[in-house]
Order: structure tokens, then sequence, then C-alpha cells
């Protein structure tokens, strides 16, 4: 699945340590070519830290960072090289257009460090403007921009020479929820154009899962899971990482082996699931994505009898508040249902057992 | 179990590396390339050579037991013995103590009540007082010291017109209360700056609660801002402390007449003791001063980042709403306003400014009948009259603007480095405070004296130039470093990103969004450079003259009328000064 003449970046067994505080605890990852690689996880996760280290603004105490071929870290040889001289494009959350420089001198600046003649350059930025539809603003200064403009002029600057990689560090964070959608469109749509790498740092899933092509989910500066978005969301390897992702219903009970599989009960409540890793009987927790639960009028085998609490209109669809002896529910439906009894749908493949530890 | 009914997330197989190995301690830390570390150390260490080279000097000038210049100079405790059993000495230590105490007595609740209400109440003209108060933090010492002189001295204008009315004047301005009462007004505006900035991010919500169970305005400082303030308070104390210890012109112009010393001119008696120079005393009195001041800068600088740390938990969030201070406030709040500005402002300003334009007055005398313009003719005439106000203009603006880029670099040196020559820096920087100004000036005037390749320099403006910039070295260096800190660090980093080296960041990024501050910390410098009449008095020969160490000079000689001259263009060049400060956008609140 790795196409090694594709491969950009390497980053082996990164560890950062900030005072006594181990941070970044072994992340290792590859990126390509045309693809997007996203780091995901809550804040204080070390995600930030760990694009940082690609950057060479902050030096990592062990491990190794290839970039293009290139070998940009390496703790055992006590190699590293300053961030100027890594040939990357980094898009911090904040922008940081420089203020002083119009959209023009902004975007023009790597292509003069790179030596390259002005004429030239005005050519390649107006291109590169004009690409994202912000042709018309280069004589313009960041403060006369609106949000979502310099965040793609931020996008052109760290793009215009061709960096190996481009680290973009939550660039869609300041942008308003219409705006965050567009933008994770044509993000990926211009980095699969131009083949480039990418590299996103986010907290925001949905960002994650509908832009990137692998994702590694960070934990206390740990990777936890690293896939493809559909496997990442489809087969989570732990709790945190079936926690973390979608809109979940959670459940602390007893596990316990059954003839089919396994189940977790509750004093007054039970339900099939499936044991996910090495979860043995004891007490765990269930995560079911509110997605899986179907809520139905009438019994039908296989369905659970529950109780409807409140119905609450989302406008494309409605929440339902369902309870099962003291286990509460959400699911989803088409249509409001009155209060009272109803059945629901709930797969045994769509409940995922783990070990109250994790 | 079936293997469809266990998933695993790990799918993608082998590239997965979760270390579970957690270290105890965390391993050497890399080196950070492209930090310009060359630039820093060298800077750093120039610097570090231009401060300690002359305390070096002072130190080994006080265990010798004559001059260093003399050959037959042996090492030795003697000069040590000598100030230590001199009652001279004791005499003016005591002084000294009395005198910085007692200015920190009446400059500490003044200053703070001052900006209590200027920041906290809707006192009337505020815009203007704001800038007002400030005056006598601008002009020099011995301008001010003159300036009481000839108003209030024993024959001074005011103290003329009391005789013709009592008969007597009922004031003695020379005495050791006079001189405390003196600075102890003129410090107000230093405790006010301070205390004021505290004041201005405090959130009103308290004092209107206090306000709203009946409290007077008056509880309400004393009880609620007050306290909110304190590290402030306690802050601006110790600095008024040392200032205090380090004064040298008020005491001079007031205190010589009547014979009061203080430590430090008790050290520029020393020079003219004995009829030789009596190098070692002075460096052994500058030695025990020192030790005195420097850990009273030590203590600043501990209390300015426990301060810091207290403002940044007050946070802006607040909002600030003036409390009223209705009609019968106001008129109280700027009666003792105007008092106070009469007293420190107009009083030693007007006396200079009428003294510069009459040539008698006294008992009978209608001194507005004898306008002349003289005294000026004088400056025009002889050189090093005109030479020092030329000196003084050059070494301000030129000197101003180069001490600027030269902090500016001392600032990047340091800026956002983790190197250990910054935390070098950060000590360098505290030595020249503990130094009064007097000091500093000897200090590299024997600098200039004892480095072989540095003689030919003496005579010049360099010398002078070199001793103002280290002079100006701690106020600068936090103008500056106030300054760079306000980048946001991202900006610099985008630059390092885009393929620029932190010394092309500096030019490209740093630099141009901080001219504006560039341009303000010149104004400021420029100010200080102005007001300056210490550091030149030891360095002054035929063209290193200033208006302040020409006025310290000529007070020996008592020529009142050229030393009025001089002291009116040096308020003219301070007030062009703060006017193109208030110009630039220089924040004087700072």
């Amino acid at each position: 699945m790795t196409d090694a003449s594709k491969t950009e970046l390497v980053v082996e067994d990164v560890h950062k340590y900030l005072g006594g505080l181990h941070i970044l605890q072994g992340a290792s990852f590859t990126a390509e070519r045309g693809s997007i690689v996203s780091l995901l996880g809550a804040s204080g996760s070390g995600k930030t830290t760990l694009l940082r280290c690609i950057a060479g603004l902050e030096q990592p105490e062990v491990g190794r960072i290839r970039i293009g071929g290139k070998v940009m870290l390496d703790c055992d040889q006590r190699l590293t090289i300053a961030p100027e001289r890594r040939n990357i494009g980094l898009v911090f959350q904040s922008y940081a257009l420089w203020p002083h420089r119009s959209v023009m001198e902004n975007v023009a600046y790597g292509l003069k460090l790179r030596g390259v003649d002005k004429i030239t350059a005005a050519k390649r930025v107006q291109e590169t403007l004009e690409k994202i539809g912000l042709g018309h603003l280069a004589d313009r200064y960041p403060d006369q921009l609106s949000g979502g403009q310099q965040q793609r002029v931020a996008i052109c600057r760290a793009l215009v020479y061709q960096p190996r990689v481009l680290l973009m560090d939550e660039p869609l964070s300041n942008l308003d929820a219409k705006l965050r959608e567009e933008a994770r469109y044509w993000i990926r749509k211009l980095v699969l154009d131009l083949e480039i790498c990418g590299v996103l740092v986010t907290h925001d899933q949905s960002e994650a899962l509908a832009a990137s092509d692998n994702i590694l989910l960070l934990r206390n500066g740990a990777i936890v899971q690293q896939g493809a978005p559909q496997d990442i969301y489809a087969r989570p390897a732990s709790f945190y990482a079936a926690d973390f992702l979608g809109a979940n219903n959670v459940a602390s009970g007893r596990i316990e082996r059954t003839v089919h599989g396994a189940s977790i009960r509750g004093p007054n409540w039970a339900l099939d699931g499936v044991l996910v890793g090495d979860t043995g009987e004891g007490e765990g927790k269930a995560v079911i994505r509110v997605e899986k639960i179907g809520v139905h009028g009438a019994p039908a085998e296989g369905r659970i009898a529950m109780h409807l609490d409140a119905c609450l209109y989302l406008g494309d669809r409605w929440e339902y508040r369902l309870s099962y002896g003291d286990l509460q529910a959400k699911a989803f439906g088409p249509k409001a249902l009155p209060s009272g009894p109803v059945w629901a749908d709930i797969p045994r493949d769509g409940v995922w057992l783990f070990p109250a530890a994790a | 179990m079936s293997a469809q009914e266990t998933h695993s997330g790990a799918a993608s197989g082998g590239r997965i590396a979760i270390s579970s190995g957690r270290r105890s301690s965390p391993p050497r830390p890399m080196p950070r390339p492209g930090e310009a570390l060359a630039f820093r150390r060298t800077v750093i260490g120039l610097l570090a050579l231009a401060v300690l080279a002359p305390i070096g000097l002072i130190l080994y000038q006080s265990f010798l037991d004559g001059p260093f210049f003399i050959a037959k100079s042996r090492p030795g405790f003697s000069a040590y013995l000598y100030v230590l059993t001199d009652p001279m000495f004791y005499e003016a230590l005591t002084n000294t103590v009395i005198m910085a105490v007692g200015m920190v007595a009446i400059a500490v609740p003044l200053g703070a009540a001052l900006a209590f209400l200027l920041t906290r109440t809707d006192v009337k003209f505020r815009g203007l007082l704001e800038v007002v108060v400030l005056v006598p933090m601008f002009i020099s010492a011995i301008v001010l010291a003159f300036g009481y002189t000839v108003s209030i001295g024993p024959s001074g204008f005011v103290s003329m017109l009391a005789r013709s009315v009592f008969g007597f004047v009922p004031w003695n301005l020379y005495t050791l209360g006079g001189i405390v009462l003196v600075t102890g007004l003129s410090h107000v505006p230093h405790v006010y700056l301070y205390v004021s900035a505290a004041m201005r991010n405090l959130p009103s919500d308290l004092e209107e609660a206090a306000r709203s169970t009946g409290a007077p305005l008056w509880r309400v400082g004393l009880d609620v801002t007050a306290p909110m303030v304190l590290p402030a308070l306690v802050f601006v104390a110790v600095l008024n402390l040392m200032i205090g210890f380090e004064m040298f012109g008020v005491p001079l112009v007031l205190g010589d007449p009547s014979g009061i010393t203080v430590l430090t001119t008790y050290i520029y008696k020393l020079t003219t003791l004995f009829g030789v120079p009596t190098y070692q005393l002075m460096a052994v009195v500058v030695v025990l001063l020192v030790l005195l001041t420097l850990p009273l800068v030590w203590f600043q600088r501990r209390l300015l980042r426990n301060s810091r740390r207290y403002a940044a938990l007050g946070g802006k969030g607040g909002r600030t709403t003036a409390m009223r201070l209705g009609t019968r406030g106001q008129v109280i709040a700027l009666s003792a306003i105007g008092l106070w500005l009469f007293f420190s402002v107009a009083l030693p300003i007007g006396g200079i400014v009428l003294r510069a334009f009459v040539d008698a007055w006294g008992q009978g005398v209608n001194p507005f009948a004898h306008l002349t313009l003289k005294h000026f003719a004088n400056l025009l005439e002889v050189p090093r009259l005109y030479h020092g106000i030329l000196n003084t203009v050059i070494i301000a603006v030129v000197g101003g603007a180069v001490a600027v880029g030269i902090y500016l670099l001392v600032g990047l040196a340091g800026h956002r480095s983790k190197d250990h020559a910054s935390t070098l820096l950060d000590y360098i920087v505290l030595l020249p405070r503990a130094m009064p100004n007097l000091v500093t000036g000897l200090a590299f005037f024997w600098l200039f004296l004892f480095v072989p390749f540095l003689v030919p320099f003496r005579p010049t403006l360099v010398s002078l130039f070199t001793a103002y910039l280290i002079m100006g070295l701690a106020y600068g260096l936090r103008l500056l470093q106030g300054t760079l800190i306000q980048v946001s660090p991202e900006l610099e980093e985008a630059a390092r990103t885009t393929g620029a080296t932190v010394t092309r960041a500096w030019r490209d990024v740093v630099i141009p969004i901080i001219r504006p501050g560039l341009v303000g910390a010149w104004a400021l410098i420029m100010i200080v450079f102005l007001r300056d009449y210490a550091t030149g008095v030891y360095l002054m020969s035929a063209g290193t003259e200033v208006i302040g160490s020409l006025i310290v000079s000529l007070l020996q000689s008592g020529a009142m009328d050229i030393i009025a001259a001089l002291a009116f263009v040096s308020i003219l060049l301070t007030g062009a000064g703060l006017g193109l400060a208030l110009r630039l956008g220089a924040k004087l609140h700072d």
C-alpha cells in the first residue's frame, strides 16, 4: 500500500520532552505526495508539537525525520537541519501573515529567498493567487482581508515555492462553519492537484475524516491508531478511538462471553456486542454509534423494547432520547414519534465492547 | 471467538509504532541550528566587556593605595581603611539614607494618589494632566535644583518677595529637609508612571462594589485600589529608594552651600579634596555604594517577575469605568494637583526663565525692569559653552539613534534565545543600574585613561557616547525588549519555514514591524541623554562638554548668569524632545 517512490515524509520514533514531561512518546508515520495525513487529537495530545518538530521549530530529543529523501533530523547522529533549509511550507493557525507586506509581497517572499527574479516571481504569485480566486487582492494588506481570504493567502504563501511538504496547523479553526466546509474541500483538491504531500493538524474529526487519506489519532503524545478515515471510523482499536470519533452512546456494564460472542449487561438491561482487541470478561464499556440505532414503532424479531422519553427536532432529522432500564441512549430518525414504548434495532456488530481500563 | 468479531484498527500494518518505553529522565537536548548563535554571543560578549571592564577597573582601583596610573601604587586595603574610618563618610551615608527614605515617603503616597485620580476617577483635564505631570521627570535634576535655588533659595525671587512681606524668609532650602522635600516632590512622576500602569488594568467592579456599600472615594482608594496594586507600590518604592541612593544633582546644588554631603557628592568632593587625585578613595566609596544598591536592583528584578505574574492574573477582561468625583471632589483634586504642579514645575522652571532674562533683583528691585538677553550672548561667545550645547544636541539626537541601534542589536541577541548567553545578558544589564550616572561616567573616564588604545578617544565624543550608552542600557533595552516581544513568534516562524534564516527574518519581518517602536524609543532615549548631567562630569574636557556637566562645573565658580542661560536652553531642548516624542507616538506611559 505504500509506494516508496511517492513517499515524501518519514517520521520515525520521535520523542519530545518539555522539562520533566514526555510530550511526544514515539511518533512514527510516513506521508506521500498527493495525499493528506491528518494528525487528529484533543488539545494537549501533542499534534501541534509533532508538526512543529517536522518543521524544525521544535527539536525532539529522540527520533529521525526525512523529507524528500533527505535526513532532516537524526538524534543518534545529533544531526538537525534548520527550519529554513527543510523546504517545507507551514500554514499557521493564526495565518501569521506579515502585516507590513501586501498580499503579493507576503506570497512572493519565499520565491525572493530562493533567488527567483522579480518578474518571474510576480507571475508565479499571480498565477497561484488566481488559482484560489484571490487574483484581484494582490495589492491589499492582510488587515484589509477577511478571515477566509487571509487563510487562502497563508496557504498560497506556503505553496508558491513548491515545498516538499505542506504542513497545516489547524488552518480552518478560525473560519466560520460554512466557510470551513468549503475550505476543507478546496484544500484537499489543491493538494491532490498539485501532487504535494500535506500534513494537517486538527482537533475536528469531521475535518480529518473529510480532508485526509490517512488519519493519525494522537493521545497524550502517542499515536493511538492510524489508518484510512473509513477504517478508523468503522474499526476503532480502542475505547478512546471509538469514543473520540463520531457521535456515540457509551454504556458501562459487565462483559460476558455468550454462545454467539459476547454481551454487556447492566442491572436491568443487556446488549449483544463484539469484543474489540483483547477484551475479556469483566467490567467494561460499550460504544454504540448513534446512527447505528434504528427506532421503530412496532416490535419485530431482534428488536429491543425501549422507552422513548423525548423527541428533539434538529432540522434535517429527529433526535430520540431513549431509556432502557437505567441505560440512556440517543438515536436519529426521519420522523417525530410519540413518547412511550418503542422498539430499537441495535445490530450486534454495532456494539463495540472494551475493557473498562481503556 | 472468530476473527470477524474481533476488530483491529491497526489494519494498515507495520506503519504504527507506539513506543511504550517511558524514559525517566529526558535525553540530552539537541542543538538548535540556525539560531545565529555566533551573532548572539559576539554581541552579548562585547556588551559584557563594555560593562564589566569599567566595573573591574573600579574594583581594582579600590584595592590600590594610589591612583592606578602611578607606578608606585601598591595593592592593599589602605583606601578602605581610610574611608571606613572617615567620619565624613558616615555622615554622607546617614544623609543618603535619610534623603532616600524621605524621598520615598513623600513620593510614593503622592504618586499613588495622583495615579488613582488620573486612572480611576473622572477628574477633569485628564488628557492634559497625564502629560504635564510627567514634566518633572524629563527635566534634568540639576536644572530643577538650580531652578529651586533661583526661586526659593536664600536670595531667590520668591524668597525676596517673602522678605519684603514678612521681613524675613520663613524657610531655608539649603537643609536636609529642603533636599528631601524637593526630591520627594520631583519624583512623584516616577511613582505615578508605574502605579498608573498597574491601576489602569484593574477591573472597576470591585471599586464599584465598595462605593455602593457607601464608602467615600478616599476609602475606596485606600481600602480597595491600593491593596490591589500593592506589588506595584512595593516595586516603585524599591525603585525610588535606589534612585534616592544614586541622586547627585539636587544634593549637590542644595546641600553643598551648607556642607551637607551624600555619598555621590562625597565622591565628587573627594576628587578635589587633596589636590592630588584620590582615585582609590573614590573607588572605595563607589564599591560601597554599589554594594548598597545592587541588592535593591536584585530585589526589584524579583518583584518585577512576581508582579508580572500578578498582572497576568488580573487579565484585561475587566471594564473600567471612572468613579465620579462630584464638584467638591473635582475642586479638591484639581487644587491638590495644581499645588503640586506649582511647586514642582512652575516654581523651578519659572525661576529659571526669569533668571535667564534679568540681571538684577532683590529687595525693592523690580526684576521685570531689568530684562536682558546678555546671558545668552555669553553662550554664543564662549566656545566651550556653545560647544556644550552643540554636543548635547549631537549626543542626544545622533547618539540616541546610534544607541537605539545598538540596543536593538543587543535586544535581538537575546530575543527568543534559549542560549546561556541570554541569561548572562539579564545579569549584565543589572550592573549599570546599580551605579549612579556620575559613577558610570567616572568608570569610563578611568577606562579611557587606562586602556592604551582607548586613550586617544578620551577627549572626543566617543568616550562620552560609550558612557551614555551604558548609562541608558537598562532603560533602552527594556524599551526595545518590550517592543520586540510584541511581534508574534508565529510571524518570525512563518519567515523561517518560508526559507529565511534567523537574521533574515529579523531584517525582513521583525524590524520592519517594530519600526514605529524604534522611533518612539529613539525619542525617549534622546530625552534621557538630553537630561543627563552626571555621566559627563568626569569625562568633560575640551570637546566633550555637555550642558549638564557644564552646569555642574560652573556651580563651583558660581557663574549663575551663565547657568541660568544654559538651564533655559536645557529646558527648551527637553521640551522639544518631549514634543517630538509625543509627535512620534512614543509611549510615555510605559
